[in-house]
């Protein structure tokens, strides 16, 4: 018998007048995801803003949860959201709630998993932008996978919502400037951490330093941290490596490298990071109007990451480049090009002036038990041992016979890590990227199967509720 | 029959294309001590082989060719498994086909009385028994026959085994342009690629629909297009089932779809295998148009929903990843295997369509021995490409 005897025909179900149609369809509701509804809603356009939280603002303008103080910050910052929010609010763009993009399906269909409903919505708008932000990077330690270690933006998150400090031992590591923001926040609401072990010495850093002059507003704002962190006892120990991370009982015991030898610390909690990058697993690649399929731009630090200036910014560009899209009529994007290009160079600085010292750097040296990805268990030894034959394997290989990047965070995790471990192994070859290991299919999230069964089955139904 | 053995052992042959055919054709050429040249247009198990469902299975087969040439493929798995060579790969299992309606019923135990005729190990499992083996399966599960001793490999972790356990280095992201034909007419002496000339003392070309440019069949040989599904892990659901489930629906089309002619532009037939991992691998469909690289709602929904149907506690259960692949048709429903006519050194094997994964290994064993002049372990007179007649293919 043949294989095609398997198969009995089926018929794709109608999708036709009952899918509602926004003509911009805007993924995520912090800063770039807002002022690009805001532009693209300026314009005419029929926009509706996708948000998996039941509040807007992304990560940066987390809002505190009901009940709780919002967490004290800078007067900027405040008059920031307070412009954004209104114009948001006063553009009347109606917001999904609970809802999660998955990607966008063979047809050009925009699928969005509606978490209150139960049910997966398609929808087919004109455009889709996409502001689905930054993850932060945390590199492989020894111990970063164990409970009790999260994030820093994670910790700044927390402390957001809730208006309090996370208790007991606090340590903060890694590379880059959130590390000393997150301490001088931490030391506002009362609990300043043990220490931050930063990779790179700033103060060191003459040239980079020169070139901060230029940007007035990140030397205040770093001038405030650190005089919060000196007033509060902070040690700030750059040039330091975080090592690896132990359980010892109830707490940690944290193994410290610089320059003059190694040390051990305890904790009760430890956060990590070592810098952001775009929040673009799984999301389908620019695509500029040919059928089928909706034109799809990306904005703000999904597309680039460069902090929550430019995203605003980039937004603004991304709803005007829709618009202009969509109605044939030049938009002017060069204002929001320069606020980019600006904070394109501060950016650029802060790297430099926070490079890691030699010793430091990461992906050095690692022991092999070092779990690589967490979900599946897979360590820097199974990469090593993967990757050490004369037959040199491809990302997807690594993927499929390591199963990195597998497991249910879909590689959110280790598949930067990954593909930075393999071009370190072997730098001649041709240097595998995340993509390789996530790979581009949607759902870009995991999906309840009772949720993808109601999309189509209720195609007459699907007049999806959107919430004003 | 045109399966002659050449005259002499091979020192070096060239196999183009690192599916799952091609590596096991390399795995067992190298093992009789051939040296191989394996050349991969993108990489290993990177086309059908990286998509396939995976079933090492009868089940669906009616007796014929196909079966019989099934029947050794499992066969082969369960040796190299037992041998150490699959060992942890091959995941030994049953095949449950559930029938939900009358019609279903009665189509079902004809199909099962032709399963055991062939001998086939099969039973008849009544609604209280499916009820009793298979709590998780629906209550609208009216019989089910067993089929045993059927298997589950996952396609890229076999070739990623077979190329290690030979030591075989793949020429990675090298497309074959041609056939050399060497100093007399009815022998080919290697193949020109991108980066040049590889030569060999035979060539088997395994490269799935991409053999059909470089042999001549390009009307012979056809994509099919597949799109599957796995989940995340639901350990206690996975390990509530003995088997894969497969619903019998499919046998009611059964003489409705033959050879080619009518068949469905899109077909589903639905197979819900319990992985080692606690996940599940959902499938598929078979589509003679469509992009392999995308998945569409449509199909992916008209899949879980029938999913759901006889598995209901699929709905609480997340969906991880969808993907879809080619994989190679023929126009006459059976697969390509043995000497190329009018070539005394030139070989091909591919259009497995869906079965690649099970009768991979067994092919690659075949086809190594028809190279090395020694007789195969099964009969390829069926699958002889000469049906097709003789192509023009060295250049």
């Amino acid at each position: 018998m043949r294989a095609e005897n398997r198969f009995t025909l089926f018929l794709i179900p109608s999708r036709g007048a009952h899918v509602t149609e926004p003509d911009v369809l805007v993924i995520g509701g912090g800063p770039a995801g807002l002022s690009a509804a805001v532009e693209a809603a300026r314009a005419g356009l029929a926009v509706e803003l996708v948000e998996q939280r039941e509040t807007i603002g992304g990560a940066i303008y987390r809002q505190p949860i009901p009940g709780a103080n919002p967490m004290p910050q800078a007067a900027a910052a405040k008059a920031r959201w307070n412009t954004l929010s209104r114009a948001f609010a006063e553009s009347r763009v109606a917001t999904r709630h609970a809802s999660v993009f998955l990607g966008v399906e063979a047809d050009g269909l925009v699928l969005v998993d509606d978490r209150r409903s139960g049910r997966v919505a398609c929808l087919r708008p004109k455009a889709v932008v996409l502001a689905t932000g930054a993850v932060e990077t945390v590199h492989p330690r020894p111990g970063w996978h164990l409970a009790g270690v999260s994030t820093v933006g994670g910790l700044q998150v927390m402390m957001k919502e809730r208006g309090r400090a996370p208790q007991g031992r606090v340590l903060l590591a890694g590379n880059g400037p959130l590390l000393i923001a997150a301490a001088a926040q931490m030391a506002r609401l009362g609990n300043p951490p043990i220490a931050v072990v930063e990779a790179g010495d700033p103060l060191r850093r003459v040239c980079g330093g020169a070139r901060m002059l230029r940007f007035p507003g990140l030397l205040r704002e770093a001038g405030r941290y650190l005089i919060d962190m000196r007033r509060s006892r902070v040690p700030w120990l750059r040039g330091t490596r975080l090592a690896g991370i132990e359980r010892e009982g109830e707490a940690f015991s944290i193994l410290l490298e610089d320059a003059r030898g190694t040390r051990r610390l305890k904790a009760d909690r430890v956060a990590l990071h070592d810098g952001i990058r775009p929040n673009d697993f799984g999301l389908p690649p620019d695509h500029r109007g040919a059928a089928p399929g909706p034109l799809v731009l990306r904005a703000g630090d999904c597309r680039e990451a460069l902090g929550v200036l430019a995203a605003e910014a980039d937004g603004r560009r991304a709803g005007r480049l829709v618009a202009q899209h969509l109605s044939g009529k030049a938009k002017d994007v060069a204002e929001a090009e320069r606020v980019i290009a600006r904070n394109r160079g501060a950016q650029a600085t802060l790297a430099e002036l926070f490079a890691p010292l030699p010793g430091t750097m990461p992906f050095e040296d690692l022991p092999d038990h070092t779990v690589l990805c967490r979900c599946e268990g897979k360590t820097v030894g199974d990469l090593r041992a993967l990757c050490s034959r004369p037959d040199r394997l491809t990302g997807r290989e690594v993927k499929h016979n390591g199963r990195f990047a597998m497991g249910s965070c879909q590689g959110r995790f280790c598949a930067a890590n990954t593909a930075a471990l393999m071009a370190r192994m072997h730098p001649a070859a041709p240097p595998p990227v995340p993509e390789d290991l996530t790979g581009r299919r949607w759902p870009a999230r995991p999906v309840s199967i009772g949720s993808l069964v109601q999309a189509a089955s209720q195609d007459n139904e699907m007049t999806d509720e959107v919430h004003k | 029959m045109s399966v002659r053995a050449p005259s002499a052992f091979p020192h070096t042959v060239v196999v183009v294309g690192s599916g799952i055919v091609g590596a096991a054709t390399a795995y067992f050429l190298a093992k009789q001590g051939v040296e191989v040249r394996l050349i991969e247009a993108v990489a290993p198990a990177a086309e059908a082989t990286g998509a396939a469902d995976g079933a090492v299975s009868v089940a669906s087969k009616r007796p014929g060719p196909m079966m019989a040439a099934a029947l050794s493929g499992v066969r082969l798995y369960r040796e190299l498994a037992e041998a150490g060579l699959f060992s942890g790969l091959f995941k030994s299992r049953s095949t449950f086909i559930v029938a939900a309606s009358e019609a279903e019923c009665s189509v079902l135990q004809t199909h099962a009385a032709a399963l055991s005729a062939a001998g086939v190990r099969v039973d008849l499992l009544s609604q209280a028994m499916v009820r009793q083996r298979m709590p998780a399966v629906s209550g609208r599960a009216l019989m089910a026959v067993e089929v045993h001793d059927e298997g589950h490999a996952i396609g890229y972790q076999i070739v990623h085994r077979l190329l290690t356990a030979a030591g075989i280095v793949v020429q990675r992201r090298t497309m074959v342009e041609g056939i050399l034909s060497g100093a007399r007419a009815n022998v080919v002496r290697g193949v020109m690629t991108q980066h040049g000339p590889v030569e060999g003392d035979a060539v088997v070309v395994a490269a799935g629909t991409g053999s059909g440019r470089l042999l001549g069949l390009s009307d012979v040989l056809m994509p099919r297009k597949g799109q599957l599904l796995v989940t995340e892990r639901a350990p206690e659901l996975n390990a509530g089932l003995p088997g894969a489930i497969m619903s019998g629906r499919y046998l009611l089309s059964k003489g409705s779809q033959g050879g080619g002619q009518g068949a469905p532009a899109r077909g589903l037939g639905l197979v819900i295998d319990p992985l080692r991992t606690g996940q599940f691998l959902i499938g598929g469909t078979r589509e003679d148009h469509g992009d392999r690289l995308t998945n569409d709602v449509g199909a992916v929904a008209q899949i879980l929903r029938d999913a759901v149907a006889l598995l209901p506690g699929l709905a609480h259960v997340r969906l991880l990843r969808s993907f879809a692949g080619n994989r190679t048709a023929v126009a006459d429903g059976l697969p390509l295997i043995g000497r190329v006519s009018g070539c005394d050194n030139l070989y091909v094997a591919t259009g497995f369509e869906g079965d690649g994964i099970c009768l991979g290994p067994l092919t690659g064993k075949a086809v190594a021995d028809l190279v090395c002049g020694r007789e195969p372990s099964f009969d390829l007179r069926p699958f002889d490409p000469a049906r097709f007649g003789v192509r023009e293919v060295a250049a």
